[in-house]
C-alpha cells in the first residue's frame, strides 16, 4: 500500500495535468519526474520503493496516455529499477541509482530543448511571419533564440482553446519584444495567407510520422498545407512513441467541461447540453514538412531511420510499459 | 427645401446602427418597414419628384447605418427601384407603391427562412450527425424541420469565439428537444470524422459563389472538404450581393480586441496586437450547395440568382453608375 502522502502528491500532479495547468508537453514529463524523485526519496524499503514507483507510473501515465515522453521517461526509470532488483542492489544504492536516472532524464529534456532551439532558430529568416498555436516550451525557445540572433520576424498565435494558451504565449513574446498578434482559433485560415511558416510543438510522434499535438494543431497544419505554408514540428526523440511501432493506437484524452464553459452558463443554455473537448488531435505526416529533433531536421516519414541510428537497430528493443510495470512488480515476489 | 424625416424612421436607423436590431433578416425587414413608415408619414410638397427625392434621402440614411450588411441595400433597393421603374403619375400612387413593395419584401423575407428549412431538411437523412457554426436562423430552420419530420439527428455546435453565438444555436436546438454537443472551434477537424453534414448560414454570397460568413466558417469548410463531408450553406436570396457582380469586394469588418481579451490583459500587455476579423471567405469549391428559398443551387451559379432577383437593379444602379464613372473618367483625360 502506498502512503497517503504519496497519493496526495500524485493526485495533485494529475489534477494539474488534466486541467491543463501544465501547458507544455515536455513540462508534463518534467513535473512528473520531479515529483517521482520526491516520492522515491520518501520510500523506506525496497518493497515500498517498488510499490511507489509502479503506482506513480500507472497513475500518471493513465492521466496522459498520449504523452510519449512521459511513457519513455518512466520506462527508463522502471528499467533501472528492474535491473537493480535483478542484481540485488541494496536499497540505498537502488534509490540513488534511480535518482541519478531521473536527473539524467531531466537534464536530457533541457539539453534537447536547447539543441532543438538552435536548429529551429536557423530555420527562421528575416521577414518571416510565423503562425503558431498551443504552448510549447521548445517553440518559445526557438523564437527567443532567433530574436537574439537579430532576426526580424513576426508571430501570429491562435488563442488555443481550451486553456487559452495563446494569451500566455502572446504576453511572453511581447515581453521579449517580438512583434506578436493574437487571433481566435477560427481565424487560422483567414491569416494563413499572410504567414510564411507554421511552427508547432508535439505531445508524441507516432511510428508513421504522424504528430500528436494539442487540439487545433491539426487544423493549423491543414490550413498551412492548403496555403502551401511549411509546417515545422519541434520534438525531442524522447517523444517518439515506441508503442505505435507495434500498432498501438493513441487514445485521445478529453478535458473537463469547465475548461470552456461554467455551470451557470450551461444551465442557461439547457441542462441537456453535452460538451466535448478533445485535448489533442493528430496531424497526418503529409501535412508536416519537417520534424526538428535534437539530432537535426528530418522528414516525418524518416523516423524509423533516425530510430535505427540512435538505437542501432529497428525496431528498437523496448518492453511495453504495462508489461514492464508488471515485471517490476513480479521481481518483488 | 428639406423634408423632415419621421421620428420612427430615425429610431429604426439608430437601432440598426447600434446593433439593437441584428441578424441579416431582421435588419432587412426593419429597413423595408422604415421605408413604409416614411412613405405613410410623408409631409412634403405634393409632387412625385419631391417624394422620390425624399425616399432617396431615407434610403441613404438607412444604407449608411451598416455599410457591410448586404441584406440592407437589397431590401432598400427592392423597394425603391420598383418605385422608380413604375414611374408613378401621382403622389398617392407613389406612396401606395412603396407601401406595397415594403410589405411584399417583408413577407418574402419572413417566409424565406421557413422555405429554406423545408427544402434543406430534405437533404438530411435519418441518423445524420450535423455540424453547425455560429448562429444562423436559416441553418437552425433546416435542422429543426428535419428533426420534426422524425429524423433522428445529432448536432455539434461550435462555441464560436469570440462572442459565443454557438450558445444561441445550442439553446434553440435544445428547446426543440434535439441532441446538441458544444465543442471548441479548435476541435472542428478532430470532430469532422464523426460528422455527416455541415450546415452554416451566410452573411453575404458573392457573384462567384464565395460565401462570406462568421470567422471560422472557412476553417470548417476546409476540414469538411478534407474529410469528404458535405458542406451546405443556407442563405436567403437577399444575402446575394449585387455589388460583387461589378467587381466590388466584400469588406471584412475587424472588431474590437475587447471581444477576445479583457481590458486588464490589454493594459498588462500593451505590445500584444489583437486582430479580430468578424468574417471570413469560403471559396465556392468548398461548398456543395447553397440552399435558398427558391431551391438548391451550386455556389458557382450564384450569378443566376443575382440576375433573376436583382438583374435590373444591377442594370439600373450599378451598371449605370459604373458608366457614369467611366464617362467622368474619360472627360478628365
Amino acid at each position: 500500500m502506498v502512503s497517503p502522502n504519496v497519493v496526495s502528491i500524485v493526485s495533485k500532479v494529475i489534477k494539474d495535468i488534466k486541467e491543463w495547468n501544465i501547458r507544455s508537453s515536455s513540462g508534463v514529463a518534467e513535473v512528473a519526474l520531479e515529483n517521482l524523485a520526491e516520492i522515491v526519496k520518501l520510500s523506506n524499503s525496497v518493497k515500498d520503493l517498488v510499490e511507489n514507483v509502479t503506482y506513480v507510473a500507472n497513475e500518471i501515465i493513465s492521466s496522459r496516455p498520449t504523452s510519449a515522453m512521459l511513457i519513455n521517461s518512466f520506462r527508463e526509470v522502471l528499467l533501472t529499477l528492474k535491473h537493480n532488483l535483478e542484481e540485488n542492489v541494496d536499497f540505498k544504492s537502488n534509490v540513488s541509482l534511480i535518482l541519478e536516472k531521473i536527473s539524467y532524464l531531466l537534464r536530457k529534456s533541457r539539453e534537447d530543448t536547447e539543441k532543438i532551439s538552435i536548429i529551429g532558430a536557423n530555420r527562421v529568416v528575416h521577414g518571416d511571419i510565423i503562425i503558431t498555436a498551443t504552448y510549447s516550451k521548445t517553440i518559445m525557445k526557438i523564437f527567443e533564440r532567433a530574436y537574439a540572433q537579430g532576426k526580424k520576424f513576426e508571430v501570429y498565435v491562435a488563442e488555443s482553446r481550451p486553456g487559452d494558451d495563446g494569451k500566455i504565449i502572446a504576453s511572453k513574446l511581447s515581453k521579449m519584444n517580438i512583434p506578436i498578434t493574437l487571433i481566435v482559433d477560427s481565424a487560422m485560415r483567414y491569416f494563413m495567407k499572410d504567414a510564411t511558416k507554421a511552427f508547432l510543438g508535439a505531445e508524441a510522434v507516432a511510428a508513421n510520422g504522424a504528430v500528436i499535438s494539442k487540439v487545433g494543431s491539426s487544423l493549423l497544419a491543414l490550413a498551412a498545407h492548403e496555403a502551401r505554408v511549411r509546417v515545422f514540428v519541434a520534438s525531442s526523440t524522447l517523444k517518439f512513441s515506441y508503442e505505435t511501432i507495434f500498432g498501438e493506437l493513441i487514445k485521445i484524452p478529453h478535458a473537463p467541461e469547465r475548461t470552456i464553459i461554467d455551470e451557470e452558463t450551461k444551465r442557461k443554455i439547457g441542462e441537456k447540453l453535452k460538451v466535448e473537448i478533445p485535448l489533442l488531435d493528430i496531424i497526418p505526416p503529409e501535412y508536416v514538412d519537417a520534424i526538428i529533433t535534437e539530432y537535426g531536421v528530418i522528414a516525418p516519414q524518416a523516423i524509423p531511420i533516425l530510430m535505427k541510428q540512435i538505437y542501432g537497430k529497428w525496431p528498437p528493443e523496448f518492453p511495453d510499459i504495462q508489461t514492464l510495470i508488471n515485471e517490476v512488480k513480479k521481481c518483488l515476489q | 427645401m428639406s423634408t423632415i424625416i419621421p421620428e420612427d424612421v430615425v429610431k429604426i436607423a439608430d437601432d440598426i446602427k447600434t446593433m439593437r436590431i441584428r441578424g441579416a433578416g431582421r435588419i432587412a425587414r426593419a429597413a423595408a418597414l422604415a421605408l413604409k413608415i416614411a412613405a405613410e408619414k410623408y409631409s412634403g410638397r405634393k409632387e412625385v419628384s419631391d417624394f422620390i427625392r425624399y425616399i432617396d434621402k431615407i434610403a441613404k440614411l438607412l444604407l449608411s447605418t451598416r455599410p457591410t450588411a448586404v441584406s440592407l441595400p437589397n431590401a432598400v433597393m427592392y423597394v425603391t427601384s420598383r418605385l422608380k421603374r413604375a414611374k408613378p403619375a401621382t403622389l398617392d400612387e407613389a406612396i401606395s407603391l412603396i407601401v406595397r413593395y415594403s410589405n411584399e419584401f417583408i413577407e418574402y423575407s419572413k417566409t424565406a427562412t421557413e422555405k429554406i428549412g423545408l427544402i434543406g431538411s430534405r437533404r438530411i437523412q435519418d441518423g445524420d450527425v450535423i455540424l453547425t457554426h455560429c448562429n444562423s436562423s436559416a441553418a437552425v430552420s433546416v435542422i429543426v424541420h428535419a428533426f420534426k419530420q422524425g429524423k433522428n439527428i445529432r448536432v455539434y455546435a461550435t462555441e464560436t469565439r469570440p462572442k459565443f453565438q454557438g450558445y444561441i444555436t445550442a439553446k434553440a436546438l435544445l428547446s426543440e428537444g434535439i441532441d446538441v454537443t458544444l465543442i471548441p472551434d479548435s476541435a472542428v477537424r478532430y470532430i469532422m470524422k464523426k460528422v455527416d453534414k455541415v450546415i452554416v448560414g451566410a452573411d453575404t454570397v458573392a457573384a462567384n459563389g464565395a460565401v462570406v460568413n462568421k470567422i471560422g466558417t472557412s476553417n470548417i469548410a476546409l476540414a469538411a472538404k478534407e474529410a469528404r463531408v458535405r458542406m451546405f450553406v443556407a442563405a436567403e436570396t437577399y444575402k446575394f450581393s449585387p455589388a460583387t457582380v461589378i467587381g466590388e469586394l466584400v469588406e471584412i469588418e475587424e472588431r474590437s480586441p475587447l471581444e477576445i481579451v479583457d481590458e486588464k490583459y490589454l493594459r498588462e500587455n500593451p505590445n500584444v496586437r489583437v486582430r479580430n476579423p468578424a468574417f471570413d471567405v469560403t471559396p465556392p469549391e468548398y461548398i456543395d450547395t447553397i440552399i435558398t428559398e427558391e431551391g438548391l443551387i451550386p455556389p458557382q451559379a450564384a450569378f443566376l440568382v443575382l440576375m433573376e432577383k436583382f438583374g435590373w437593379i444591377i442594370q439600373d444602379y450599378f451598371v449605370k453608375e459604373f458608366k457614369l464613372a467611366r464617362e467622368e473618367y474619360e472627360e478628365w483625360y
